[in-house]
């Protein structure tokens, strides 16, 4: 009887699928938890809104604030308070306001904003980021 | 399983693999007469990896800073998805070390495995086991709980007791007067780098003397 299969070659499969199912389900166990870890948490106060009380903008200066990991800048303007994106749409260096001129200038490649953020000059074409904001009891609130 | 045979014979065929695992693993002799005693070495090795994988994540998250460090171990165990259990393991993980370190040395010592030719494996473990709890010691500091606090204080207190230069080196150990931003900073160091650098190096020495003498055969 050639083609017979030698005795104990079902039980050596099922061991076979056994051990590697059990690998398998181990290797699962120690993945989940290091994916889960390696993904994005929530950071500790994402979703506070970012709060700047108007006494402490000096008219004709700018500060920068930090919202949600993104660099912002509160520009107390001639046409009342307004928020940018401090990242410039070229490459995404932090402009700085000068007070001199009442320009926004990008320190890497010149491009210069008006107070409005809009293009005066530069290798870009569209303007700085507004960002929406409220005002609510004496305070600028953004999201 | 095709593709990962081929895969797998095509680096064998060049690195020579199997012969090393056949000869090391799966048909390795081990001495019958070896009880479950002769594990805690392996064992020691194993948590030692866990704590170095474990470490490896929290320090994604860590910042060895006295103004941030509470915030950013707090923020590992409550907001990262599963940072409790990886931050949970390391702490379990350390206490265990030491338990199965010195359970092993116990062993060594009762057999008196550390007689001729295995001098230098005993030298070198009495080494590793001083550094094991120097990394558990640089470890408690760094969340900068009080407990962590007093306790890096209590154990830095330790070298005053040395005659002439021990409140010298207390200052050494501490990177001034007291525990501080600079000890925090110093430790940290000290926890992830250079020790587990030094480590390494007395593991090598170590296992590098098993291979040599193979292990000891109860009588």
């Amino acid at each position: 009887m050639s083609n017979e299969r030698p005795p104990h070659e079902g039980r050596r499969e099922f061991l076979k699928v056994c051990i590697g199912g059990m690998s398998v389900v181990s290797a699962g166990m120690v993945a989940y938890p290091i994916a889960s870890f390696l993904a994005m948490p929530q950071q500790l106060g994402a979703n506070k809104p970012l709060e700047v009380a108007l006494s402490d903008l000096l008219p004709g200066q700018a500060q920068y604030v930090e919202f949600q990991g993104q660099q912002l800048i509160v520009l107390a303007g001639q046409e009342g308070p307004a928020v940018f994106s401090a990242s410039c749409p070229h490459l995404g260096c932090n402009v700085i306001w000068e007070t001199g001129d009442g320009m926004f200038h990008c320190p890497c490649h010149g491009a210069v904003f008006n107070g409005k953020g809009e293009v005066v000059r530069g290798p870009v074409s569209t303007g700085l980021e507004k960002v929406p904001f409220d005002i609510k009891e004496g305070k600028l609130v953004v999201g | 399983m095709r593709l990962v045979q081929g895969i797998y014979d095509w680096f064998d065929e060049r690195y020579h693999i199997t012969p090393l695992i056949e000869k090391n693993v799966t048909k390795k002799q081990v001495p019958k007469t070896l009880g479950w005693a002769a594990c805690f070495g392996g064992l020691s090795l194993l948590v030692f990896l866990v704590q170095v994988f474990t470490g490896m994540l929290l320090l994604m998250y860590y910042k060895p800073d006295p103004n941030t460090a509470w915030d950013s171990v707090t923020f590992v165990k409550s907001n990262v998805p599963m940072g409790w259990l990886v931050q949970r393991i390391h702490t379990v993980g350390a206490n265990l070390m030491i338990a199965l370190v010195f359970m092993h040395m116990l062993r060594i010592a009762y057999y008196r495995i550390y007689r001729k030719p295995r001098e230098l494996h005993w030298i070198s473990g009495v080494v590793l086991a001083l550094l094991t709890t120097m990394m558990a010691f640089t470890g408690y500091l760094l969340p900068w709980t009080q407990l962590s606090y007093w306790g890096a204080k209590v154990g830095t207190e330790i070298p005053r007791a040395v005659p002439v230069v021990g409140s010298q080196m207390v200052e050494l150990v501490r990177r001034g007067k007291s525990i501080s931003g600079e000890t925090l900073g110093f430790f940290f160091a000290l926890h992830v780098w250079v020790l587990p650098a030094i480590v390494s190096g007395f593991m090598g020495m170590h296992f590098m003397m098993i291979r040599r003498t193979g292990i000891s055969r109860p009588l």
